[in-house]
This record gives C-alpha cells, structure tokens and sequence, in this order.
C-alpha cells in the first residue's frame, strides 16, 4: 500500500505511527514519553556511560529499531543510497543544538506532540518556539543558506550506523557492559522486543510516509502544502484518544510528568530545536530515518544529538523537571539552571553565525 | 479530489537551490509552482518546481541560464 498516494494515506500512517506510541506508553515507557527522540538517545548515551545521570539510562530498543527500520524498508523497496559530503561538521553542531534545545523543554518535537496529545499546556507554548524557529530557519533558506549537495558515496558508509545499532542491541542484550537506571524515566520501559519491534515498524513507516516534525511546519510556510502535517494529526488524534481512554489526559501546566512550566525556556528551547532542524534537513526523528537511509550526514548529526546528550547531563545545561513539594522535599519550579540558559542562548547565536554568515549566501 | 495531470517536475540538490529557482522563475513570469519532492521520485523531503511537460526545452535553457544544476527532471501524473 502505497502511504502517500494522498492526505488519507497519510493520514493513516499518522494513525499507525500513534498507535505504536500508544502500544509503547501502555506497555511501560515513561508517562508523555511514549516515543522521544531526544529522551531516548539521551538514556542510550547514558547507558553507555556518556553521562552519569543515574535517572536516565537505558539502551532504548526503539532507537536501534527506528534507524535499521528505516535501513531495511530502503533496501526492499530499492531506495537504499549511500550520501555524504554535506557539511557533516556543520551537522554535528547542528545534532548538539537540536538535544541542548530539547533538553531544555524536556522533549523532542515529537514527544512535543505526544505531551500536547496528553493536555499538557507548556508543550503548546513550547510550539510557538518551535514554528518560531522553523520560520526563522526558513528565511535563511531564503536567503540562500545551504549545507550544500549530498554525494553518492561507497555502500558500505551508509551501513555503518544500522550495523553498530545491531552490535549495540546484541551486546545490550549479552553483555553487563551498559547501566540501566533502577529509578526515574530510564527505569520505566517497555519489554525489550516489543520496544524493538514498535521501533522498527516506527522506522519504517516514518521512512515511507517521510514524517518530519520541522518539514511539516515548514512546507505550511513555504508551499501552503499541508500534506505532513497531516501525519502529524493522525499521531495526534490517536495520542489524544489513547490519553482520554486511560485516563492519562490532563489539561493543565502543572502536575506534568517530566515537564516544566518555565515557559521562556519551553519557547527558546524549541525555537533551537525549530532552527536547527530546518538548517540540517529535519527534526530529529528524520535525522534517524534519513541515517538509516543512508545518509551519513544524518547519521553524523546522529552523533551529534548522541555527544549534545551527555554534555547536557556532564555540564548541567538539561531541564529539570517540576515537581510537588513532599514530605522530605521543597517544590521544584524545574527548567534549565543558568548553564541551560546560557548553553539555549548561545545555540540560537549560534544558529544565527551558521544560517545568516553572508559566506553562505549563495553567489 | 483535485484531478490529476501530466506535470513537469523539476528537483534539485539542494533545498537553496530550488528556492533560488523559484525565485528566478517568478522574476521572469514563468509558469509553474513550488511543491514537495513527490514521493515517487524520492525518498527525501526536499523541494521541487512543478510545471506543465512543454515547458521542458525552456526550463532545461532557464537552468543553465541561472547557473542551477538540477538532480532530476521527470514526467509524472501530479
């Protein structure tokens, strides 16, 4: 079946691609992190000791199964291609600027979605961030900002990244060489195999109906075309109604879990995101298809978000998330601390330097 | 649903590159609008011109004429 012969098609892989997220956050991933991109590299990274955040690691199976999804749907169907030569340091930056920004909101534009799905008020002021920055990273689209062409490149370079996602889920399964959180987020999973499975047939249906967070918005800006923003609603519809059947949906800014209400910071963090991701070609679930694809420019912003995750818990720059006073506690406003703060505002200068440099100007 | 028809579509390799393209076709009055990479011609996400197959000899001119280079250029029902 072909996913989009047209806004129906589409709209049904949206409905497919939520209802994974619903099989995932029934069976045990973390409340509004059904599916997160930026989350769930951030608990691999710690799970290999990047990080030390005790709370969040975990080698998160959707992560392996959404990159070789996509690498294995490209090679049935022949669109397999090995690229590379595009700015890959660029895009590296450009993958640490997508985490220190997701952090900040304690999200990716997905898990955006997933929260706004469960009523949760800060993940709507974060979106206007977040069309906010894709608005901005068109203008420099505009103005002639390029990362410059993609090269067909050796095979084996695109199979790179699939094949030490292989190598990660076996020695994760075989081996004591990871940690795994025993408390928090990174201790909240779904069962190994279903978590792999659901993130392979993530993958590979994102790979097919090109489902991008950032091109959504941008396309509605450029073209009028609302064709993937429709995906988005299909993910949205089913998240909405998977939250209202379990009683998981809550309208409020308050009493949410793993969120903020420092709003400026919801904002800034995804108008990085939102930026960022127009400049490297696509939001971080993208990133993951296009590596899986064959991109290894994708899988280089890959690693960017990979490193961006552990300097966020290494340096202090990741969100806190709120919480109620207890008994032994004082209440958490949560949010990004002043290293946070910074890290946000010196990415969005950043992202200025690289999209706005008269050098990229074409001609 | 709108009816489909045979259309000239136009991809470039990158994203600047079609804009650029664009820009230079409305300046000049020609026929033709912006659209997303269909999916039949890739698997990527880019930007593509659309226009009517007649204009292929004259588009393959405007091209060279701004100095784009495009990726492909194929005939489909759009």
């Amino acid at each position: 079946m072909n996913l989009t012969a047209n806004k129906k098609t589409l709209a049904l892989s949206g409905v497919l691609l939520g209802a994974i997220a619903a099989v995932l956050a029934y069976m045990g991933n973390p409340k509004n992190m059904a599916m997160c991109i930026a989350c769930f590299i951030r608990d691999t990274a710690g799970a290999m000791k990047l990080h030390q955040a005790a709370v969040v690691q975990y080698v998160r199976p959707e992560i392996i199964g959404i990159i070789c999804g996509a690498f294995l749907i490209a090679v049935v169907t022949k669109e397999y291609r090995s690229t590379a030569g595009s700015s890959p340091m660029v895009r590296f930056v450009l993958g640490m600027i997508m985490m220190i920004g997701s952090l900040a909101f304690l999200g990716c534009p997905l898990r955006m979605v997933l929260r706004m799905a469960a009523g949760d008020l800060n993940a709507y002021v974060a979106l206007i961030g977040f069309v906010a920055g894709v608005f901005t990273g068109t203008l420099a689209l505009k103005r002639g900002f390029s990362l410059g062409r993609a090269y067909t490149v050796d095979k084996a370079s695109g199979t790179i990244l699939p094949i030490a996602m292989v190598v990660l889920f076996v020695l994760s399964l075989t081996t004591t060489l990871f940690v795994s959180s025993e408390k928090g987020p990174g201790s909240m999973h779904a069962p190994v195999f279903i978590a792999l499975i659901g993130g392979l047939l993530f993958g590979a249906i994102a790979q097919k109906c090109r489902s991008c967070f950032a091109g959504c918005v941008r396309d509605i800006i450029l073209m009028k075309n609302f064709d993937l923003l429709t995906i988005v609603g299909g993910i949205f519809v089913v998240m909405v109604i998977y939250n209202i059947a379990t009683g998981n949906f809550n309208l409020s800014f308050t009493g949410q879990p793993v969120a903020h209400a420092q709003h400026i910071w919801n904002i800034l963090g995804m108008y990085a995101v939102g930026f960022a991701a127009v400049l490297a070609g696509g939001c971080p679930l993208r990133q993951l298809v296009l590596a899986g694809q064959g991109s290894s420019d994708s899988a280089v912003t890959f690693l960017g978000l990979f490193v961006g995750a552990a300097f966020c818990h290494n340096f202090g720059l990741a969100g806190v998330a709120a919480a109620a006073a207890t008994a032994d506690a004082p209440a958490v406003a949560g949010g990004p601390g002043i290293n946070g703060q910074v890290a946000v505002i010196a990415c969005i200068v950043i992202l200025f330097i690289i999209g706005f440099m008269p050098k990229n100007k074409k001609n | 649903m709108r009816q489909k028809e045979w259309k000239l579509i136009i991809t470039f390799h990158t994203t600047s590159d079609a804009i650029a393209f664009e820009k230079a076709c409305k300046e000049t009055g020609r026929s033709g609008r912006m659209i997303p990479v269909p999916r039949e011609l890739s698997a990527g996400c880019g930007l593509a011109w659309c226009t009517v197959p007649a204009d292929r000899a004259d588009m393959e001119t405007f091209l060279k004429e701004c100095s784009i280079e495009c990726e492909d250029m194929a005939e489909l029902l759009y």
